[in-house]
């Protein structure tokens, strides 16, 4: 490999390395890097190795949770509030699970024909919000905003506040390890049914926060805020078929057992 | 860089960006790690670092500088099997082998972690990303299992007739 | 005969759990040079020019290698059972499948090979690309190879038949007409081992090839016809293959990379990517199958009209040989007296396709036993007694005619029955292999029966 190779030993430094991004390209677990350098898609020019950067813990204080961008995906198996370690379980398998990072979920480049980034619906059902640096310096946003954003940007680390909340899982996968998600959504709210936040993950490029259903409790609005594709996972038709439903389940999850 | 594989405290000169698997293959000549698919989708290139089972086609090398790193030749040889080789061995867990090295790492560090006798689903979330194409899996499962409850039986040779006695019989089929 | 019957080791068991069982990627001859293909982004499509020069010039790039580089380019892996040569080596004027190898590059890295087959200039024109087989017969259908869409060299006629008894007194006969179409699709063996070979020139003028070939005699004279030497400069090594399945039986990776170490005057290995197995390498055939069979009410099945469809993909290679075994096969287990098969190899814009698991025959009786259950239903009768009353006995006889000695679909059927916990009839549980007689032989099978172990 000729690239040039940065390995900065902290946030501040990677943050000054990255820069505007122009010309990096950003290694995390390698999880998704490196299969593409293997076959020749990637060939990077200067390598910013992000392992020594300190960006790999994860903080849970009383009023909040925040996960480095460097967290492996199998740290966040038993992060509070639940919702996050249930849609991390199923990523890949345990070994993978080790190398890959939670930045790299969130981070990872979104591909018109193959949807990748299975964390994003939890997260945003945990209202979570995205530090990053780049052009302009560094900014905090929702993490639905990041997803839909242009992406060329060093995720630093991603936080959702903790309060007593309810959570609803439902996703269509694969009866075996390494499969996408057909489709997966995560519902969270107050128990009292208030800050309901429903994330999708699995049915496009990015995970998307679904607003429609959020106004309207009605499952069936999910087709107005997502727009599913056909891939190797499924076709668009059976996920437009299946979403009502998870949506559904979901969103029963949430109610008083 | 350095990498301490099976014990031995190595020198490695492979660019940081290079998977281990080639730095481990190519640079140090150790092949049991396999180039299964070069995308992590197979596990036939799972080692141990530091103890936790990693695939070693995603890990690039500057990221385990310094680290322990495990793979089959480090757990025992022809005259002494660890107790999962050994069993893999006796319930005919392997028939190509190319998914062998890959599974028996993987089931050592199961076997490690849970220090006792593991259950059935407990094999398929460890061994969950590994494919084998020859076996059917029934075969690599009982050996796990096996080996998890510290059975470890003699391997026989082919029978020996002895002069005078009579011709060793057959045990059985072999299915 | 000690062994037989005995519980014993493999002899490579210790091997494969110590690590030290060897792979073709796992020889070491010191430092070779990696070698990438240039493959054909397009399923049908002329070469309009193709030029080496830039590549060649590359950073650690050693040879470059086209078909004008291969002494004999077209030789067919069958030449020798009556099958004419119709695959190139390497690309010569068109392209016919995604993924087909056009050029090859040996350098001292893997990213150095790849740069180089990127720097390779070559220009295509697309064709239109065919990939549904029922079109294969079609005359307004894009015509994609040199013999016409159907494989034309089944003596005088461009399909394999199969013919016995009267197929149309039977069909007059029958109470009721069943009928199924059954499409097995392509499947990517997926060896765990993906395809790798080594070459390895030698002083003596010799090449030593580490292959990972399930047939190692075949292709030690594939690759002696395409280097056109005689087979005593060739030193093939074999050894475990690490899974094959029928998918390493037409490799072609050896012949490439001889041509590379003949050039390069170096070791020379390939080594495929995950990518390029699913992409580039031979999978089973997809089928189109059409069954009609003549039955009685109660259950005897008087005649089978046959059309198969074999999806060659864009080159023959074995796939005349399949569609033989398949039509051998085409009853199944059972005795059917009149019998009209008629199999064709179609040609398409895919990948050649190959041997897996029992090739031509899964295909065939995937779909014969569905269609006898199939049968069951139609008839409201069960399937198994069904399977019994019809199964081949002694001295009955194949579609070909073969007389059968030993047939063993009786008592396999009542093992499996019993093995599933279904209760049969004392009738059926009696019934054995031997020679029909009274009830098991209604008239329309007497003309069948071969006792005296002639042909009927």
């Amino acid at each position: 490999m000729t690239a040039d190779v940065l390995v900065p030993t902290s946030a501040d430094e990677a943050a000054s390395l990255y820069g505007d991004g122009a010309g990096i390209t950003v290694v995390g677990g390698g999880t998704i890097l490196l299969p593409e350098i293997a076959v020749g898609r990637a060939k990077p020019e200067r390598a910013l190795m992000l392992h020594r950067a300190g960006l790999g813990t994860i903080e849970v204080a009383g009023d909040r949770v925040v996960i480095g961008a460097m967290a492996p995906i199998s740290a966040v198996a038993d992060v509070p509030d639940g919702a996050l370690g249930q849609v991390a379980r199923h990523l890949a398998d345990g070994e993978i699970r080790r190398t890959a990072t939670v930045g790299g979920n969130i981070a990872a480049a979104a591909a018109a024909d193959a949807q990748r980034g299975d964390l994003g619906a939890p997260l945003i059902a945990l209202g979570a919000r995205v530090r990053s640096t780049g052009a302009g310096g560094e900014r905090i946003e929702p993490i639905e905003e990041f997803l839909a954003g242009d992406r060329g940007r060093l995720v630093l680390d991603v936080q959702y506040d903790r309060f007593e909340r309810r959570s609803g899982t439902a996703a269509l996968r694969r009866r075996h390890a390494h499969s996408f998600s057909v489709a997966a959504v995560v519902a969270c709210a107050r128990p009292d049914g208030s800050d309901l936040r429903i994330g999708v993950s699995g049915v496009g490029p990015t995970a998307v926060r679904c607003r429609a259903v959020e106004q309207s409790r009605d499952a069936a609005d999910v087709l107005s805020d997502v727009e599913p594709i056909d891939d190797a996972v499924a076709s668009a038709a059976y996920r437009r078929a299946v979403l009502p439903k998870l949506v559904r389940d979901a969103l029963d999850q949430l109610e008083p057992a | 860089m350095k990498l301490i594989v099976n014990g031995m405290e190595l020198d490695v000169v492979s660019p940081p960006l290079t998977p281990l698997l080639h730095v481990l293959r190519d640079e140090l000549d150790i092949t049991s790690p396999k180039a299964g698919c070069q995308q992590g989708g197979c596990g036939t290139c799972t080692v141990l670092v530091d103890g936790e089972p990693r695939r070693s086609c995603l890990t690039a090398v500057a990221t385990v500088d310094g680290a322990a790193i495990t793979t089959v030749e480090g757990l025992g040889e022809r005259d002494a099997l660890s107790p999962v080789q050994a069993a893999f061995h006796r319930h005919y867990a392997a028939q190509c082998g190319f998914c062998t090295p890959g599974m028996v790492i993987a089931a050592t560090a199961l076997i490690e972690r849970a220090g006792g006798p593991v259950e059935r689903d407990d094999v398929l979330e460890a061994l969950g990303g590994h494919y084998c194409r020859c076996t059917g899996y029934v075969k690599i499962i009982d050996a796990v299992m096996a080996a998890s409850r510290g059975e470890v039986e003699e391997i026989e040779d082919v029978p020996v007739s002895v002069a005078g006695e009579p011709e060793v019989q057959p045990k059985g089929s072999p299915a | 005969m000690k062994a037989v019957g005995a519980r014993l080791p493999r002899y490579d068991g210790v091997g494969h759990v110590t690590g030290r069982t060897q792979y073709v990627d796992d020889v070491r001859v010191g430092r070779n040079l990696w070698v990438k293909a240039l493959r054909s982004p397009h399923h049908h499509a002329s070469i309009t020019s193709l030029d080496t020069g830039k590549a060649e010039q590359m950073k650690g790039v050693h040879a470059v290698v086209t078909h004008l580089d291969v002494p004999k380019n077209v030789y067919g892996h069958l030449e020798g059972l009556g099958v004419p040569a119709d695959e190139p080596l390497l690309a010569e004027g068109d392209v016919r499948y995604k993924g087909q190898p056009i050029a090859a590059v040996a350098a001292e890295s893997e990213a150095a090979a790849m740069a180089a087959v990127e720097a390779i200039e070559i220009r295509y024109e697309e064709r239109p690309a065919l990939f549904d087989i029922r079109q294969a017969l079609d005359p307004d259908a894009p015509q994609i190879h040199q013999w016409g869409n159907v494989y034309p060299h089944y003596g005088p006629y461009n399909h394999r038949r199969v013919r016995k008894g009267d197929i149309d007194r039977a069909f007059d006969d029958a109470d009721v007409i069943v009928e199924g179409v059954y499409r097995p699709q392509a499947i990517e063996q997926m060896p765990m081992e993906t395809q790798v070979a080594l070459v390895v020139p030698e002083a003596s003028g010799r090449l030593t090839i580490y292959s990972c070939t399930q047939a190692m005699y075949f292709s030690m004279g594939v690759v002696a016809a395409h280097l056109q030497v005689p087979l005593n400069k060739l030193k093939f090594v074999g050894g475990t293959v690490g899974g094959g399945f029928g998918g390493k039986v037409d490799t072609a990776s050896e012949t490439i990379c001889a041509l590379l170490a003949l050039k390069s005057r170096r070791p020379v290995k390939w080594r495929w990517t995950r990518e390029e197995e699913f992409l580039a390498s031979s999978t089973r055939a997809p089928w189109h199958i059409e069954l009609a069979d003549a039955v009685t009410k109660d259950g005897w099945i008087l005649g089978r009209r046959t059309l198969t469809l074999h999806d060659s993909g864009a080159y023959a290679r074995f796939s005349p040989y399949g569609l033989t075994k398949h039509a051998f096969h085409h009853s199944g287990a059972y005795t059917i007296p009149n019998l009209r098969f008629d199999g064709f190899v179609a040609f398409t814009n895919r990948v050649p396709t190959t041997a897996m698991r029992g090739f031509g025959v899964t295909s065939v009786s995937f779909a014969v036993e569905t269609h006898l259950n199939r049968i069951a239903e139609v008839l409201g009768l069960d399937p198994w007694e069904l399977r019994l009353k019809n199964a081949n006995r002694i001295g009955d006889t194949s579609g070909n005619g073969v007389v059968l000695k030993d047939p063993s679909t009786v008592p396999v059927t009542l093992a499996a029955a019993d093995r599933v916990g279904t209760e049969l009839s004392a009738s059926f549980r009696a019934m054995t292999p031997e020679p029909r007689t009274g009830d098991l032989l209604p008239a329309h099978l007497v003309a069948q029966q071969s006792l005296n172990g002639e042909r009927a």
